[in-house]
């Protein structure tokens, strides 16, 4: 087992030499304020028979599970989810993904009676498969899932019992960090044939109250390792490169902290200027909510991307199957409809596409789409409107029938989208080389690997919206009163309207029976020329 | 003078009002975000498009129709510099649109020569009800294909009436092909088609000769003729799409779920049964009684008497008593109303007309009122609103019914004298 710390300070952050000190066996920090990611890593051999037999079926596999609290990210942490677990798998064999998959999903997802958890049969029925933009190098993982998870109990609980046993000495230090996911921003799951290792990594935006304390013991087995890192961020020379600084140290090999300096190319770069997005519903939601994504002006600042670079706006939507997109109706070319919603096109969709379907026989999870955004217009008197309105973006959105309910009501929680710039990077730009780079988040495979990402931050309370879905009300427990009236009624009303039809015609057949009569009304037409 | 005694100022007045819907729909939907433009004809022209590209129809996610149709609008699929594409996406709107009023032609016609009303008076119903009626305007323009339903059945009851069993025959299998419905009426034309009304003198025979004399040439060749070209229509479509257009133009109807509110007195009892909430299968007997009583007993009972009405109460029958039911089913009856109307107790007896049509709009109003609060407030209104409302829209529909079937009883509307050698007037 492999585990790496990374504390990342802010530039204004302060660091006294003190807070960082390295013994012989181990290493304590104190009152650190900085970001802090956390990374293990496993061999498969180091795994539970079950669990093995998971992996063992993909050619790759990630997780990615991203709280619905919002942070302020740093870099180079500054990819984002949207919120709630998202799964990216590519089984071995294309033809029998694994079963096992959905039961550990069940299992670290643990579904309660109320969500709205699409349940997991087989990978290929349940997962959605998004575009590949060249099969020859797909970039992007196969089938994909996405589930809402607001905690991720059930998993840190799998971790403890699957995992930490199974490391023998060290299973304490593994349960405790394990349980310090449960207040992580953000958990990455990755799985690959190549590496044939797991790799397992929390990250925590945001100090905890007094800043981080903490001490890391050199491990147990010398097959084991503990890397620990205090750095910094900067811009690098170039556009795309990061420059990251500060203190290195192999916990029970190195003697003491080594500086350090070094720089790389990222896909993913921070924003120079604070911009920040909202997501929200306008009430009243109907059948047919509008998703609205408002910024404000100032926080559309081309990014500090190369002028040559070519840029443009986007977002990425999550959506359960319960809310889903009119894919004829969101392709359109027709400038007024996509200049009222500022939209510039869709670019990308996935998943489930029925338009009339109700939830209950929908298979998979839900949808996914890439929008390119429109940008305000460069007005020559920019500073009467800049940052005096919000730059609203609309996405019209539909609702699918969801079960009965006793309230008349179920919510639909609908994951914020993400917004981001994407900008082209120039050729032979090497993203691979950095050592926190992220991939496979869904969205980024349906760019070209030379892109480099601009993210906004979402800024809201939580970052989920709770859509009330109106259903048919029904009276639970003892007393199914409403759904039997519903049936009884109809059937009572039906049958009457029918039998009185019928009686009507019997009157008809009684008195003039079946055949015409002709001499009636002759005269009948003769009294209608009269009139 | 009065409007309605020249056809030219009346057949006139119907092009010209369709002809300002289109270019103010071309208009519309050229500077507006909300389009006059319905999202069916779109579903239609994607589908035309397909066509175009030598692909099927079906390649557009709900196209539900007849291949038929996307072949009719290919010229849609044409794109060309701007002026040109606008004109050839209007096509389809355009022929929907002069359907209307070749349907309505028809039925003044029908009523001309085979019902012998004077000209004037024949008009003042067929323009009131069909010609210039806005709603029938508008739903053509904005590019349903009702319009076209309503010239197959318009050209059916010519055929009828006018006693030519094998063009009879050979629209009702196109009209079948393109909306099934219209199956109804091939009962009705059948037991209407004896052969006193083929000019045999009526004579008291046993049971047996009776059920001989049941099959006549006419009705041989009005059988024939139908059953040829829809099977051959289907045939034809088969061997081009396959599977998908069996699928999609009629498989569809059997298994589709209808779970979303709508005018149906099922509706509520659908979404709950497709939910899994409902205890008893009752919805899956809901074709009995529809079809019972409109392809059995109105037939049996009214079409001898007056075949047009037995056609209008069976419309009315197979729409109110239907799983599904939206605002374009209601055109299918409009058409037949011309024929009906003139001598209905609802004409005659104003108070009961004003009173019917009060209550269907009541019936209609409570519901929309009750499908707002759903659709755009998202109040869960389905019960009791929703489904009391449906309920309701159904009694009121179903006491119309009886006025239509009492009336249909006294021979109302039933064509007079002979029509083999119609006056040209």
């Amino acid at each position: 087992m492999k585990r790496r710390i990374t504390f990342v300070q802010r530039v204004d952050a302060a660091f006294d030499p003190q807070q960082a000190v390295l013994t012989a066996s181990s290493l304590s920090v104190h009152d650190l304020d900085a970001a802090r990611q956390d990374r293990i890593t496993v061999g498969l051999n180091e795994l539970p028979e079950e669990l093995r037999a998971v992996f063992e079926q993909s050619h790759e596999l990630h997780f990615r599970w991203a709280s619905e609290r919002p942070y302020d990210a740093v870099a180079p942490f500054t990819s984002r989810v949207s919120p709630g677990l998202h799964v990216l798998y590519t089984p071995l064999d294309s033809d029998s993904s694994s079963e096992a998959l959905c039961t550990l999903l069940r299992t670290i997802v643990a579904p309660s009676k109320d969500a709205q958890y699409k349940d997991c049969l087989k990978p290929e029925d349940s997962f959605i498969t998004p575009p590949l933009l060249s099969t020859r190098f797909a970039s992007s993982a196969s089938l994909q899932y996405h589930t809402h998870l607001p905690d991720i109990q059930s998993l840190v609980k799998y971790i403890e019992n699957a995992i930490c046993t199974n490391v023998g000495a060290d299973s304490n230090e593994c349960r405790t960090w394990a349980s310090a996911l449960l207040s992580a921003d953000s958990v990455d799951i990755d799985y690959d044939s190549i590496s044939h290792a797991l790799t397992v990594s929390g990250l925590w935006i945001d100090t905890p109250p007094g800043g981080w304390t903490d001490q890391f013991n050199k491990p147990a087995s010398p097959t084991d390792q503990i890397e620990f890192g205090l750095l910094g961020a900067e811009a690098g020379l170039e556009p795309e490169e990061i420059k990251m600084g500060g203190l290195l140290a192999v916990i029970g090999q190195d003697e003491k902290l080594k500086p350090t300096m070094f720089s790389f190319p990222s896909r993913h770069q921070p924003l120079t200027e604070p911009a920040t997005y909202t997501a929200s519903f306008a009430p009243p939601t109907g059948l047919h909510p509008t998703m609205s994504i408002s910024m404000p002006r100032s926080s559309l600042k081309r990014p500090p991307a190369p002028s040559t670079a070519t840029c443009a706006l986007h977002t990425y939507l999550t959506l359960p199957s319960a809310i889903f997109g009119d894919q004829y109706q969101l392709a359109t070319t027709d400038p007024l409809f996509l200049d009222s919603h500022n939209l510039v096109a869709l670019r990308a969709l996935a998943g489930e596409m029925d338009l009339e379907a109700p939830d209950w026989v929908v298979p998979r999870w839900g949808s996914n789409w890439l929008l390119e955004l429109a940008t305000p217009p460069k007005s020559t008197d920019t500073d009467s409107t800049a940052g005096s309105s919000n730059w609203t973006v609309t996405i019209p959105l539909h609702l699918r029938y969801l079960p009965p309910s006793e309230t008349g009501y179920r919510t639909a929680h609908v994951p914020w989208p993400i917004v981001f710039w994407a900008c082209t990077a120039e050729d032979g730009t090497k993203m691979g080389v950095n050592p926190f780079d992220r991939t496979n988040l869904g969205w980024d495979g349906l760019f070209g690997p030379r892109t480099m990402f601009y993210q906004l931050q979402p800024a809201g309370e939580r970052l989920v919206d709770d859509i009330d879905v109106p259903v048919l009300r029904i009276e639970g427990g003892d007393s199914y009163f409403q759904g039997k009236s519903i049936e009884l009624g109809t059937c009572v009303v039906i049958s009457l309207g029918f039998f009185w039809v019928l009686w009507r015609l019997a009157r008809v057949a009684w008195s003039s029976g079946l055949g015409s009569n002709d001499g009636k009304n002759r005269a009948e037409a003769v009294h209608d020329k009269k009139e | 003078m009065t409007l309605f005694d020249s056809p030219s100022r009346v057949f006139l007045g119907a092009i010209v009002l369709r002809l300002v819907l289109l270019v103010y729909g071309g208009w519309q939907d050229a500077h507006s975000a909300v389009k006059y433009t319905d999202i069916d004809y779109m579903v239609f022209t994607d589908a035309a498009r397909y066509v175009g590209k030598g692909q099927s129809p079906y390649a557009r996610d709900t196209y539900r129709y007849t291949p038929l149709l996307a072949w009719m609008l290919l010229p849609t699929a044409w794109e060309g510099p701007a002026p040109w594409s606008t004109l050839t996406f209007a096509f389809g709107k355009a022929l929907f649109a002069l359907s209307d009023v070749i349907a309505g032609w028809l039925v003044t016609q029908l009523l001309v020569r085979c019902y012998r009303f004077p000209v004037e008076r024949a008009l003042r119903y067929v323009a009131a009800v069909w010609l210039w009626n806005p709603m029938v305007a508008n739903i053509s323009t904005r590019g349903s294909s009702e319009g076209l339903l309503g010239v197959l059945v318009a050209a059916l009851i010519w055929a009828t009436l006018t006693k030519k069993p094998i063009v009879a025959g050979l629209i009702l299998g196109i009209a079948v092909h393109f909306k099934i419905y219209p199956f109804i009426y091939g009962i009705s034309i059948m037991w209407w088609w004896d052969s006193e009304r083929d000019g045999a003198a009526p004579t008291r025979l046993g049971l047996l000769a009776k059920a001989l004399r049941f099959i006549t040439p006419s009705r041989v060749k009005l059988t024939v003729a139908a059953l040829g070209s829809f099977a051959a229509l289907n045939l034809v479509m088969y061997l081009q799409y396959g599977q998908p257009f069996l699928q999609h133009t009629f498989f569809h109807h059997l298994t589709r779920i209808d779970h979303r509110h709508n005018f149906s007195p099922y509706s509520t009892l659908l979404y709950l049964t497709a939910a899994g909430g409902a205890e008893t299968r009752f919805e899956a007997l809901a074709f009995l009684p529809q079809l019972i009583l409109a392809v059995i007993a109105l037939p049996l009972v009214l079409a001898k008497k007056s075949l047009t009405t037995a056609m209008l109460a069976q419309t009315f029958t197979f729409v109110t008593f239907n799983k599904v039911c939206t605002s374009q089913y209601f055109l299918w009856y409009l058409i037949l109303l011309p024929f009906y109307l003139p001598s209905s107790s609802l004409i005659r007896k104003p108070s009961l007309g004003i009173s019917a049509a009060i209550l269907w709009v009541a019936g209609q109003a409570l519901w929309l009122h009750q499908g707002y609060n759903l659709e755009f407030l998202g109040l869960p209104s389905f019960v009791p609103g929703l489904f009391l409302a449906g309920l309701f829209f159904f009694a009121v529909n179903v006491w119309i019914l009886g006025i239509i079937i009492r009336d249909g009883g006294e021979g109302a509307s039933e064509i007079t004298g002979e029509v083999d050698h119609p006056k040209s007037h």
